[in-house]
């Protein structure tokens, strides 16, 4: 009686602990993170003689990604610059510059925000706490908190359509073939090859991050933070009520 | 302001640390600093600093319990903040605080207890009714235990100083905020915290204590040397900063002498940290409302300049972003928030813990 009492309890045991494990692996799968193809790493080639300045992979982006109004995964910043008496327009597509060495994640209290093994920086926003550290530690400006999910947002180089043999919508829009997407390992494609043949500059290099976004013609003024004359009108301004709404 | 280049359109980036975050940071400052003050009496046997000690433990646990609702509040999404535990970052200074500030609030707690212990019996035996028996029930038999207060003080004081570490440190990494990256964050955080909390003691003492000319006196040497490490820390951090030319100190002139001088010269450090000193070192003692209210002002201003104006000064662009402080709970009400809970807190324990020692209940 004793003997088969204890095979019994025994008996639950093992179902059970079977049963945890089993239930555990299952949501480990169903939650383990894409992380890519560590066959590639993508990157971008910013063309800044063939910008021109049109926003349209600005507004591509808001299109693609349903980004909050007033808030920007990419934008085109705009100068006007004086050189003797002359002034002139310096254009500057900005985004996540998907680094190597990203100041962003290491803080991350929560490891929400990640790197694959394709080099693209993206956040489970399933996960994020929305504590905004990765947005103090990215020296470009490119992260912000997403009013709608209340977490870390960012550009994720379009990883979706990427996936799917697509462009990022902000490359498959530009007018001026300014914006070159592709994969840096490949000696053949079309940003290694830019890469090769033209000097290439990422912005903020005195940060270490290693940027893997790299301009062809940056003006040396505007690869670091640029100190001119401030916005001559103010963003809760520009935008009217739709920012406040 | 270089007029040749004018900035047509840029990305202005709001601010994500919200108000909240100042009041975590001004409550654990207030908290820690109140904490070293209460070692002298309970745990080195400086018996003639008793009374000092019991005030600054209640500044101590009323601030350690309000501040961590203010850091909760602070995330954009408070209901995750299990992820903390789930999923431990060594590289990140707020994940190891995640696991630092609880430590250190329920340390001090344990801390504080000891220290009430015979108090609560005695309490318990003075009073009848509710409070007797609630007060029985919380004493544990009453017992006067030195040891362990020692114990305890010695393990929250390493818990202390292991959150502000972390506090200042958790800043100071932020390379890309030129003003917080530097080793004098961790430092001001610390040399401020104590002057915050010195202050708020100069203020309760005679607001709700029997104002103790002895515990003024001590409060008051407290504060100078405090308050004049901190004006050392800053002129020092200031001119190192001139003639190294390194980041953290150019972008601290230009916060000091052109994106915010009436907030960071003139209210922190002219108004809030200059003023007390001098009033203080000129034993201009009347003036203890005076000295304690900038003190703690001053910790307060010193955050709020870190953390808010810190994240006015644009990463790329030019100039200093415009803020105006939110009414709702992104701003005003975070402050107002966190400031009623810590009265709450305040009135609660005054009302039914003789934190004031025997002394205390036998007068009632």
């Amino acid at each position: 009686m004793e003997e088969s009492r204890r095979k019994f309890f025994k008996g639950i045991a093992v179902a059970a602990g079977t049963t945890a494990l089993a239930s555990t692996a299952r949501v480990s799968a169903a939650t383990k993170r894409p992380m890519g193809d560590a066959s590639h790493r993508w990157g971008m080639v910013v063309d800044l003689r063939k910008c021109i300045g049109c926003q349209a992979c600005t507004v591509a982006c808001h299109m693609e990604n349903d980004v909050p109004i007033g808030k920007f995964r990419t934008i085109v910043s705009n100068y006007e610059i004086k050189i003797g008496n002359k002034t002139r327009s310096v254009v500057l597509p900005r985004l996540c510059n998907h680094c190597e060495d990203p100041p962003c994640i290491p803080v991350c209290p929560v490891k929400a925000t990640y790197q694959r093994d394709d080099g693209m920086v993206v956040v489970d926003n399933s996960r994020c706490v929305g504590c905004a550290y990765c947005v103090q530690a990215c020296p470009y400006d490119a992260r912000f908190i997403n009013p709608e999910t209340n977490t870390a947002d960012k550009c994720t180089f379009c990883v979706h359509r990427v996936e799917a043999g697509l462009l990022p919508a902000c490359v498959e829009t530009c007018v001026g073939g300014a914006r070159m997407f592709g994969d840096l390992k490949d000696p053949q494609s079309q940003v290694s090859k830019l890469i090769a043949k033209f000097p290439t500059e990422g912005l903020r290099p005195e940060m270490k991050t290693r940027p893997q976004v790299y301009y062809i013609g940056l003006d040396d003024r505007f690869n670091s933070k640029v100190e001119g004359t401030p916005s001559l009108w103010k963003r809760e301004e520009a935008l009217g009520e739709e920012v406040e709404s | 302001m270089n007029t040749n280049i004018v900035d047509l359109i840029s990305v202005t980036r709001e601010v994500s640390w919200l108000s909240w975050g100042v009041q975590y940071f001004f409550l654990i400052g207030l908290s820690y600093g109140a904490f070293f003050m209460t070692l002298p009496a309970f745990v080195f046997g400086r018996k003639n600093m008793e009374k000092t000690g019991r005030l600054a433990l209640l500044i101590a646990i009323t601030c350690g319990i309000a501040a961590p609702v203010a850091l909760v509040s602070d995330l954009h999404q408070p209901g995750r903040f299990y992820n903390f535990y789930l999923h431990f970052t060594p590289t990140s200074w707020m994940s190891w605080g995640s696991f630092f500030l609880p430590a250190y609030v329920v340390l001090l707690l344990i801390y504080a207890w000891l220290i009430y212990r015979p108090d609560l019996e005695l309490q318990a035996s003075n009073r009848s009714g509710m409070l007797a028996r609630v007060s029985a029930l919380l004493a544990l038999g009453g017992s006067e235990s030195p040891k362990a207060i020692k114990v305890l003080g010695y393990m929250t004081m390493f818990s202390a100083i292991l959150v502000a570490t972390y506090t200042g440190s958790e800043m100071a990494v932020v390379r890309a905020r030129p003003l917080l990256n530097g080793p004098m964050m961790p430092l001001l955080y610390l040399l401020t915290g104590v002057c915050g909390a010195a202050g708020l003691g100069l203020l309760l003492n005679r607001i709700i204590a029997d104002a103790s000319e002895s515990v003024s006196d001590n409060l008051n040497r407290v504060l100078v040397v405090f308050l004049g490490l901190t004006i050392l820390t800053v002129l020092f951090w200031m001119l190192t900063g001139l003639a190294s030319q390194s980041a953290s100190g150019m972008v601290l002139m230009r916060l000091a002498t052109e994106y915010n001088p009436f907030l960071f010269t003139l209210l922190w450090l002219a108004l809030c940290t200059l003023l007390p000193f001098l009033l203080i070192i000129n034993k201009q003692y009347k003036t203890w409302w005076l000295s304690g209210f900038l003190s703690v002002a001053g910790a307060w201003l010193f955050r709020w300049s870190m953390f808010i104006d810190g994240q006015r000064i644009p990463k790329t662009g030019a100039g200093f972003n415009d803020y105006s402080i939110p009414l709702g709970t992104e701003g005003l009400l975070g402050i107002a928030g966190t400031l009623g809970l810590w009265l709450l807190l305040v009135i609660m324990i005054t009302s039914f813990i003789p934190w004031q020692g025997s002394k205390q209940d036998t007068s009632v």
